[in-house]
């Protein structure tokens, strides 16, 4: 079920008397009952995959617990007959076997989760390595249909997991519990990725109708949907044209083409959370935030701490963390930090980190070459600026260079950069991302006319365009300080009502100048 | 108390460490200094700090981070 349309505000609308009618007691039942529901809409046959995630989380995490305790419970008992090494070998023990229920567990979801997303990935390049070397025969394709969400499912689940397994969380006992937390529909299909002890906070708690919440959520929703249907598909439609046939256009054609794929994934992702979390507030649930200005950053580090928030939080949990700070890798920083510096033995743990979270990041987002470049590249900017940093500070001392010029060149830099790398897995693979930068650098014809230079787009489009996009600026800024929500609602209630009603109306013509009729989100697809 | 002051103050001296109270939630330390303050404390006090401690409540401020290194010397 598209989340822009007449069929998702009725299955709200439905789901918000439910709710507050139900008895508090059972609220969160009514929230599984729709979430199964949305999910069966969207293809029944894959609800096996989810319950299969949601069922081995619920198993393993109450088996890691049984495991743990009893050892604890041991050695509490025989405290004073226990050496502390025969202590130490029952923790061992103990360890031991949680490790393998857990790896157990974690090959199982992602190994789902790999031969949905890239077994004919594998294919295709086992194929390709036999035409090469000229064997005979070749691998035929998977018809798979990728269950809907399970990037996200599975990741958010599999951190449940590894949280118990780390004894951060204790066990949900209540099946039907851990399978709200995993098919919650307002995030299943782009997020975020929540951790448990947050969430089921929120979807386990009583909560009463606010009348507050109600007209928070709902204008928030209203901004969502603008932002989605008067920028992101108005957009699409350009952006979709210059980049199937980019070579029969001018550089500068193709290079505002890409600006504009920024502004569009951003309006796109963005107006989700929008919707999700403005419905999410009318129920009373707080969701995890995704996006805080992201082109507001001065570095890729720092545009990666501020855009799909959620996921860079689980990269940096459950990857980042574990592998920076393990023993071999800490010994290693020690050990160059020795023979080479500290420079050297401070940056080298984190690199290694951070290689292995890029490429990973690379495929979690899509099955193809132009993503793992995509993955990487973002690696090695972070990895080289932060190698980087003292010629940076000395750089900067030496040229005097300091105060808020400095700080809008290094906004426009990053702004810059992340659009270049944005585009590369968007054209149907690396060669074809990479052949948009090539006829940005390599075409220089000065378009003569408005037409030219932006071909498709007619005039009314481009006015909601450049109004949307204006208006996601304004509240960016505003943003630094205030709760743009606050300020909306310090506004006097018939200029709040005329500015709703603009912005539906804008949008209604919005949606009728989108040729393909818009609808599905570009973060669906991952 | 003092190594740790000390390591904090090789990491970054310009940080108010005795009265910040919000070390990692007010951004002032990122995930590099986190990394490379847990490979000091580890190396300085001879302990393992497993990924389970890496959440802003051990790191926020001092007495957080000497609380999780007497709670992890405890547990060994």
């Amino acid at each position: 079920m598209s989340l822009v349309s007449l069929k998702f505000l009725l299955f709200c609308s439905l789901l918000l008397i439910c709710f507050f009618m139900a008895p508090k007691k059972y609220q969160w039942v009514v929230l599984l009952i729709f979430s199964l529901a949305f999910y069966a809409l969207a293809g029944i046959k894959n609800i096996i995959y989810i319950v299969i995630t949601s069922s081995s989380a619920w198993i393993g995490a109450l088996w890691l617990e049984k495991v743990s305790k009893k050892a604890k419970q041991y050695i509490k008992d025989n405290k004073e007959n226990l050496t502390i090494e025969k202590k130490n070998i029952i923790k061992s023990k103990s360890k031991k076997i949680k490790k393998i229920i857990l790896t157990g567990i974690l090959i199982l979801n992602f190994g789902l989760l790999c031969v949905f997303k890239y077994a004919n990935f594998a294919i295709n390049q086992i194929n390709t390595l036999m035409g090469m070397l000229n064997a005979k025969g070749t691998i035929s394709s998977l018809s798979l249909i990728i269950p809907l969400g399970i990037s996200f499912y599975t990741f958010q689940t599999m951190g449940y997991l590894i949280d118990v397994y780390w004894e951060k969380n204790e066990a949900c006992k209540n099946p039907l519990k851990i399978l709200l937390f995993t098919s919650f529909f307002p995030q299943i299909t782009q997020g975020p990725i929540s951790n448990y002890h947050q969430l089921s906070f929120e979807l386990f708690a009583s909560h009463s109708f606010n009348y507050h919440n109600f007209v928070y959520g709902s204008q928030r929703m209203i901004w969502g949907f603008f932002k989605k249907v008067a920028v992101a598909d108005l957009l699409s439609s350009y952006v979709e044209s210059v980049f199937s046939n980019y070579n029969d256009y001018t550089g500068i054609t193709v290079l505002i083409g890409i600006f504009f794929y920024s502004i569009q994934i951003y309006a796109d992702f963005s107006g989700y959370m929008d919707i999700v979390c403005g419905l999410c507030k009318i129920i009373g649930i707080k969701l995890t935030e995704n996006f805080e200005r992201p082109y507001f950053s001065k570095s890729i580090a720092e545009y990666w701490r501020r855009w799909h928030i959620s996921l860079g939080n689980w990269f940096k949990t459950y990857i980042y963390y574990p592998i920076a700070v393990s023993k071999w890798n800490t010994t290693l920083g020690r050990k160059t930090s020795a023979k080479f510096g500290k420079h050297i033995g401070k940056n080298l743990p984190a690199s290694i980190a951070l290689i292995v979270v890029w490429l990973t990041t690379g495929l979690w987002h899509g099955a193809n070459w132009g993503y793992i470049a995509w993955g990487g590249l973002n690696g090695l900017f972070i990895i080289f600026s932060m190698w980087m940093e003292p010629i940076y500070d000395f750089v900067k001392l030496k040229l005097k260079i300091k105060g808020q010029i400095w700080k809008y060149i290094q906004v426009i830099r990053t702004f810059i950069l992340v659009t270049f790398i944005k585009v590369l897995p968007e054209v149907g693979g690396l060669k074809a991302g990479l052949g948009l930068w090539k006829r940005i650098f390599t075409e220089h014809t000065i378009p003569n006319s408005l037409k030219a230079l932006l071909p498709f787009a007619s005039k009314a489009p481009l006015i909601i365009i450049a109004l949307g996009t204006s208006l996601m600026l304004i509240f960016s800024l505003i943003q630094r300080k205030k709760s743009v929500g606050n300020v909306f609602n310090k506004i006097p209630t018939v200029l709040r009502i005329f500015i709703l009603a603009l912005l539906i109306s804008i949008l209604i013509i919005a949606a009728c100048c989108t040729d393909s009729g818009g609808g599905g989100f570009m973060y669906a697809q991952f | 108390m003092e190594q740790l002051m000390e390591i904090l103050m090789e990491i970054n001296p310009d940080i108010d460490y005795k009265n910040e109270k919000e070390l990692i939630d007010g951004k002032v330390l990122d995930s590099f200094s986190i990394v490379n303050l847990v490979s000091q404390i580890s190396e300085t006090f001879d302990i393992e700090i497993s990924p389970k401690y890496l959440i802003p409540e051990y790191f926020n401020s001092v007495d957080a981070m000497w609380k999780m290194i007497q709670t992890i010397l405890d547990e060994e």
